[in-house]
């Protein structure tokens, strides 16, 4: 009948659709510009982060193993990590604290512990396979120790609290260090019971 | 002259089946092949290393980091002023749920800024709970702390070479370390106003 209202509702139904386009369009583009920024996010850790540690340790496993340093140290460490005492004692070690500072910047220590001297005793046999959860935690009290001044400016923390703060978390760990460690004991009962 | 030095070796009158270098030279020999023996074992390490970890951990570091940008880390900041709140029932949300968090969409250094929403009296307790929870992460979830992979990956290492999988160590890891860092932020938080109680009364002394 009226002439004037049959393209109006034509002409929104066409802009409708446009619309639709538009969105499809930006939210597939945003997924996968996201995906794509996570890719380079990703190629930029594994250079600048991991590699160069795999560079590290591959040079000090090679030397370890290749002199033999590696089954010496197997047996070095096979009273300490084999058994729930000797994890105990490791942890209160790394907790001591005026080690843990020293023994913390970058995890190296513990890395360098967990990648050169139970990764092979484990797989040597010299300490059992469930000992390996206890065993992350008793190389690990002083995770974060060097770092207290620094972590706790990033929270924005008052110089005071600093100044207790440093303390606090480092006496904490001679009681947490070895508590993880019994936790950590408690809880691999009956991991790799089967092997 | 550059003929006659590719076809030298080719005929080249005496087999390389010659006796060892004896003497100097024999010693300086095998400490040679000591030392370039020990850097090929450094090698077949590395190789291990790059075609064994390296394939899933870029997939799975492009999943994580995708799904973190997806939500948005901004997200968890109402979190932090949750964890603020002083009272017993928001102690797992401030030792807890706030590190979790934090670590996971923040990743190592930039978790502990979280801190700032708490009071002061918090902070050393958020931060050692924080701290503590970015290793037990790498199990699963390794964009969280990528510099520091090998504590887990050294330990798991030995348990694939004895062929068992790694599935139940990393799960365990990671609750465990929950636990731990709850225990381990209450513990702090304690020995912290114990200090601090302690530096105000001796401020009051001196005054």
């Amino acid at each position: 009948m009226s002439t004037t209202t049959a393209p109006a509702p034509k002409k929104s139904g066409f802009d409708s659709f446009n619309t639709l386009l538009v969105r499809v369009g930006r939210a597939v583009g945003g997924v996968v510009g996201i995906l794509y920024q996570a890719g380079r996010d990703t190629i930029d850790t594994i250079i600048r982060n991991i590699l160069p540690f795999m560079a590290f340790i591959s040079v000090l496993i090679g030397i370890i193993t290749y002199t033999g340093l590696g089954d010496w140290l197997a047996h070095l460490v096979e009273p300490l990590a084999g058994s729930l005492p000797g994890l105990l004692a490791l942890s209160v070690f790394c907790a001591i604290p005026i080690l843990s500072p020293v023994l913390g910047p970058g995890a190296v220590i513990a890395q360098i512990v967990g990648t050169a001297i139970i990764g092979p005793a484990i797989a040597k046999g010299s300490i059992p396979p469930q000992y390996s959860l206890p065993a992350l935690f008793a190389i690990d009290p002083q995770v974060g120790c060097d770092f207290i001044p620094v972590g706790l400016a990033l929270g924005e923390a008052e110089p005071e609290t600093v100044e207790i703060g440093v303390p606090a978390v480092l006496f904490s760990r001679l009681i947490t260090g070895p508590l993880s460690v019994v936790i950590a004991y408690l809880a691999s009962i009956g991991l790799y019971a089967g092997a | 002259m550059a003929t006659s030095l590719f076809i030298a070796p080719l005929g080249a009158p005496d087999p390389p089946t010659v006796t060892p270098p004896g003497g100097f030279f024999g010693v300086l020999a095998s400490a040679a092949e000591a030392f370039i023996g020990a850097f090929q074992a450094g090698g077949d390490v590395f190789l291990g290393l790059v075609t064994g970890i390296i394939p899933l951990l870029v997939v799975l570091l492009t999943a994580v980091n995708a799904i973190v940008r997806l939500i948005g880390p901004e997200r968890i900041e109402r979190f932090g002023e949750m964890a603020a709140r002083p009272g017993l029932q928001w102690y797992p949300i401030r030792y807890l749920v706030l590190p979790v968090l934090s670590v996971f969409f923040l990743t190592n250094p930039m978790a502990y800024t979280m801190g700032r929403f708490l009071p002061e009296r918090f902070k050393p307790a958020f931060y050692d709970s924080a701290v503590s929870f970015v290793h037990p992460v790498t199990g699963l979830f390794p964009h969280a702390n990528p510099g520091e992979l090998f504590v887990y990956l050294g330990v798991a290492a030995g348990l694939t070479s004895l062929h068992l999988s790694l599935g139940d160590l990393a799960v365990r890891y990671l609750l465990v370390g929950m636990v731990v860092i709850f225990l381990r932020g209450i513990i702090t938080e304690i020995i912290t106003a114990r200090l601090m109680s302690r530096a105000a009364t001796q401020e009051g002394v001196s005054l």
